[in-house]
């Protein structure tokens, strides 16, 4: 449980125990895809969805070595296939993360010169760093790939870690863990509205210093490009000097690669977008909010958009107002329709004609149909919301050739579930990713009339439970304490303290248990930091199965046994 | 409740057509007022006609068909009050961490949801200075703002024909956050002076090293190597070339006199200095050498440098023949600059002309927007206040604030909830009423957390 920060170190550690966990904990299913028997697949007798709008019933797809072989009602499977029957099984095209985090780590940044000056410190300490490739940082083995390619998510476009200009993204597939699984590297620059290092003391420490170094860099680039193409073609010129972060600006400044902006809210849109004016790079905003405020200008700038599939939590639609004042009443009110306007971004976007994709940053793997099924309850088509997952994704980071459809020639990636896309009941039964089949536990269908957060009688978690993580600091254990409370339940959780020594305990809030699966948080004071721990994890009699994580530093799998309480 | 949002709704679909991007401009006749006019002195019982935005005619009797009508009888309407030295509709205002960043931009980081543009409208301002904090000798480009709160869009709020300025600062916020927070330079009053004259000539050769490339590049055939580029010696060499104005956080005569007489020396004329609390100290020369002192009217002593003070100080300095401006650098006292501007009057004895130019067209005249705002003229755009009463009386009261002809501010029509965005996570909870800190060395309390006591609890 403890997290030193020095997390890297442990990471093959990590690998070893999630190998082990599921291998015991979960014999029939195979979600790290190792098993292949032949590289050719005939999935039969399913409905097929090649494209937004596009079905076939009762159709075939036939997968050869990592590519799309045929689709159709028509396909004669060849006899090394192995054959899936797929009846009442539904295919999509694999789905596609405009911009993800998931197994990237944070590079190791310098230590600061004795001599450090905060008002003029290198590109490195101000997080300037566009050479960087963000696959040098990439852990294709982290659990996070594992949690995302379990909603169905085949392909990835790699954010990389860091300060205002973290570095160049990569576009992965979650494949078998035997490839590098790498589609294409520095296909975006990334920028951020974050400042250097250190917090607001060293330049540049605001959006103030961001949008002017932004320039600076920028500006310069262009003159250092110049110089260089002029010194290449003349004699009697000074030699360029040479500046890795010039260098690593010339696919943008020529208009090679585009720029992966990070952005809140519609001014830091505007802010984008009027760099971009100013400077005539390709753009993609990615993790935007209000962008209802600024369609025209999206439009007019041509720039893409990455929506994300975090969704705020709902803390105000089912709040009490009955008893509030007139004046808390009309403010709660606003805040409801603050929160039902971010519900609606993803129609707003469709609306305006703005072709999005998505992006999984900060958001939590398990939420995603859940999310989804939000947006198109507000307005969002079910057809736009499979596009973005998909096609619009790939025309975004420019692999709609062989990503993006279910068409013959493209790679063999494709989610297939047990109902239509967004059904309530839908779940994920496998995903094809690479040509390798990752299969997944179906759990029986939920009580329709099952409570929230009472349990239907097969399902008890209050008692006494111990439990084990593994994290990369090791294995760590503690106990739960839950007790029904009501229609809720409340909990205390115990751990290794991380400033050494002993257990510390925290209450464990939000406990929440539906059909089967267990959910909850806790804070841990570590370093006088405050770390959020969120635990999610399938009841099953006295295990509980799951995984614990922490949103900087990934998400480990933890078991937990129920211990009879003796007195 | 529902109207609010619906005239919000339709103030916001009004933005997102591009073919709107021009900003609002009204038209609206204001009848039987008493009208201050600042610089033409004062008309009884008189009619304003405003048309697309500009003041059209002043007079007696006049008429105008489909333009709204206010009868202003027993009101006084006065031109829209400016404030020289503000931080409102800011997301950030001070990049703190070197001692010149004169690169960076105001323009960049407005935030047009602020609702303190609200609450200056109903102060009556009509026009603020969106100023870089002080914590550098050298600070950022400021911008200055048109109130037309309600369209969400930053652009908007730009006056887009006003001049070009920018914040120095001296004395003890820069000292005491490079020189002691950060051990550089400066670290005292002649280490300031020695960052503004280095970032000069600096300034000098930069400029001079691009016209030399600019010039061979004219030559046909001719292969120079362009020179870095540095937006922050590019904005010292126009405010060389008197292209830019410099507004200055000033206190100690010295400090302000050792200014202009780098000024001087570097033949720059377009500068005004900001709080210049020891300004009367000075005053003949602050009236030859400059555009001006923007002062408070009666705040001082929130730290050592600030001591030598006077309530008599914009009497003074006005009957010194300096141009005089009374400003905020607050959120709080930018809804009552009349007020402010009263005690002035109330000390030094100015009359009510002299004293409502320190609000109006003095502050107008330190931005280089006199032509266009300050004073109640045929052809000045028409950005004006109704008030019940006298504005230099205790008992006045804002009743209409328009910008261009547009009325953004109406005593009768003032909502309770007038954000025009709400967060969908904004956890609700009371609001007390409290005055905010001042907000010059906003965002760099971090510099001072080793210095104990809340001596810098009032942060110019």
């Amino acid at each position: 449980m403890i997290m030193s920060p020095k997390l890297q170190v442990f990471k093959s550690i990590l690998v070893l125990v999630l190998f082990l966990s599921f291998h015991e904990s979960k014999a029939q299913s195979d979600p790290i895809g190792e098993k292949r028997v032949t590289g050719t697949i005939a999935i039969k007798n399913a409905t097929i969805t090649t494209a937004p709008g596009k079905t076939i019933q009762n159709g075939t797809i036939l997968i050869k070595n990592g590519l799309i072989e045929a689709v159709g009602t028509n396909v004669t499977i060849p006899k090394e296939a192995q054959v899936i029957s797929a009846d009442s099984l539904f295919i999509y095209p694999g789905f596609i993360d405009g911009a993800s985090n998931a197994g990237v780590g944070k590079p190791t940044e310098p230590e600061k010169p004795s001599d450090f000056n905060p008002a003029n410190p290198s590109d490195e300490l101000a997080g300037i760093t566009p050479w960087r490739n963000v696959v040098d940082n990439y852990d294709y083995k982290n659990n996070q790939v594992y949690e995302w390619r379990k909603s169905g998510f085949t392909i990835a476009q790699l954010i990389p870690e860091g300060g205002m200009i973290p570095g160049k993204t990569a576009i992965v597939v979650f494949g078998n863990s035997t490839s590098t699984n790498i589609l294409s590297q520095n296909s975006a620059m990334v920028v951020k509205f974050q400042g250097a290092r250190g917090g607001a003391r060293v330049y540049p420490g605001t959006p103030l210093g961001i949008m002017a170094k932004f320039r600076d860099v920028y500006k310069n680039a262009e003159l250092a490009s110049r110089h260089s193409k002029l010194f290449a073609s003349n004699s009697g010129l000074n030699r360029p000097e040479i500046n890795k972060t010039y260098e690593a600006l010339y696919p943008v400044v020529d208009n090679n690669i585009p720029v992966l902006f990070k952005v809140s809210d519609d001014l830091e849109i505007r802010r984008a977008l009027s760099l971009q004016k100013e400077n005539g790079f390709k753009l993609i905003l990615a993790g935007v909010h209000d962008v209802e405020k600024v369609t025209n200008e999206i439009i007019s700038a041509k720039a893409f958009v990455l929506l994300p599939l975090l969704l705020p939590d709902d803390k105000v639609t089912k709040a009490k107002t009955e008893d509030l004042t007139e004046e808390m009443q009309a403010r709660t009110k606003r805040v409801q329709e603050a929160y039902q306007n971010n519900l609606k971004q993803a129609a707003s976007l469709e609306a305006a004609g703005i072709p999005f994709g998505f992006t999984s940053m900060d958001a939590k793997s398990g939420d995603t149909f859940k999310n989804l099924r939000l947006m198109v309850e507000n307005g969002l088509t079910e057809n736009t919301a499979l596009a973005a997952l998909t096609i619009n994704a790939a025309n975004i980071l420019g692999i709609q050739k062989f990503a993006g459809t279910l068409e013959k020639g493209k790679l063999a990636n494709m989610v297939i579930l047990t109902g239509p896309f967004l059904g309530e009941d839908t779940q994920v039964k496998h995903v094809i990713a690479d040509g390798f089949m990752f299969d997944y536990e179906v759990k029986p269908k939920k009580n329709g009339n099952g409570e929230k957060n009472g349990n239907n009688g097969a399902v008890a978690i209050n008692g006494f439970w111990e439990y084990t993580a593994d994290t990369p600091a090791g294995s760590s254990s503690g106990t739960l304490e839950i007790k029904k409370e009501g229609d809720g339940y409340s909990g205390t959780i115990t751990y290794d303290n991380p400033d050494g020594g002993g257990k510390a305990s925290s209450e464990m809030k939000n406990i929440s248990l539906s059909g089967s699966s267990i959910s909850f948080s806790f804070d841990v004071a570590a370093n006088g930091m405050a770390l959020d721990v969120n635990v999610t994890g399938e009841v099953n009699g006295d295990q509980i199965s799951g995984n614990l994580s922490l949103s900087e530093f990934g998400s480990f799998p933890m078991n937990a046994t129920k211990k009879p309480i003796s007195f | 409740m529902k109207k609010i949002i619906s005239i919000i709704a339709a103030v916001l679909v009004m933005g997102w057509n591009p073919a709107n991007s021009q900003t609002q401009k009204g038209s609206v006749l204001i009848k039987n007022a008493t009208v201050l006019t600042v610089t033409k002195g004062i008309l009884e019982d008189t009619d304003v006609l405003v048309e697309n935005g500009i003041i059209k005619k002043i007079g007696k009797g006049l008429t105008a068909s489909n333009v709204t009508t206010i009868d202003a009888k027993g009101k006084y309407l006065m031109p829209g009050i400016i404030d020289a030295h503000s931080h409102v509709a800011l997301d950030a205002v001070n990049e703190g961490t070197a001692p010149i960043t004169s690169e960076v931009r105001m323009a960049d980081v407005i935030d047009p949801y602020d609702i303190g543009l609200y609450r200056a409208l109903a102060g009556g301002v009509t026009v603020s200075h969106a100023m870089h904090g002080s914590a550098n000798a050298i600070g950022g480009q400021n911008i200055t703002l048109k109130h037309r709160y309600g369209s969400g869009i930053p652009d908007d709020l730009i006056m887009k024909d006003a001049a070009r300025t920018i914040k120095f600062a001296l004395g003890e916020n820069p000292t005491r956050v490079h020189g002691r927070g950060n051990g550089i330079q400066p670290r005292s009053r002649m280490g300031v002076e020695a960052v503004i004259r280095n970032g000069f000539n600096d300034a000098i050769q930069y400029k001079k090293s691009w016209e030399t490339y600019n010039n061979a590049s004219k030559v046909k055939g001719a292969t120079p190597v362009p020179p870095k580029y540095s937006e922050r010696l590019q904005t010292l060499a126009e405010i060389l070339d008197g292209k830019i104005i410099i507004h200055c956080h000033s206190y100690r005569a010295d400090e302000i006199y050792m200014l202009i007489n780098v000024c001087r020396e570097f033949g720059i004329t377009n500068i005004v200095f900001s709080h210049v609390n020891e300004g009367f100290k000075v005053a003949p020369e602050l009236a030859e050498y400059t555009m001006g002192a923007s002062v408070f009217a009666d705040w001082w002593a929130y730290k050592f440098e600030v001591y030598y003070s006077t309530a008599y100080n914009a009497a003074i300095l006005t009957q010194n023949g300096v141009i005089t401006s009374i400003n905020s650098d607050s959120g709080e006292l930018i809804r009552h600059l009349y007020h402010e501007a009263g005690k002035a009057q109330r000390y030094g004895e100015l009359t009510d002309e002299q004293t409502l130019a320190l609000i109006t067209i003095n502050p107008a005249k330190q931005l280089g927007i006199a032509d266009k705002v300050g004073s109640i003229e045929e052809g000045k755009q028409a950005d004006l206040v109704i008030f019940n009463e006298h504005p230099l009386s205790v008992y006045a009261i804002p009743q209409m604030t328009f910008v261009d002809g547009v009325k953004y501010f109406d005593i009768n029509e003032d909502q309770n909830d007038m954000r025009l965005k709400v967060e969908a996570t904004e956890s609700i909870e009371p609001i007390f009423l409290k005055e905010h800190d001042h907000k010059c060395m906003h965002g760099v309390d971090f510099f001072f957390t080793n210095f104990g006591r809340n001596l810098f609890d009032h942060e110019h």
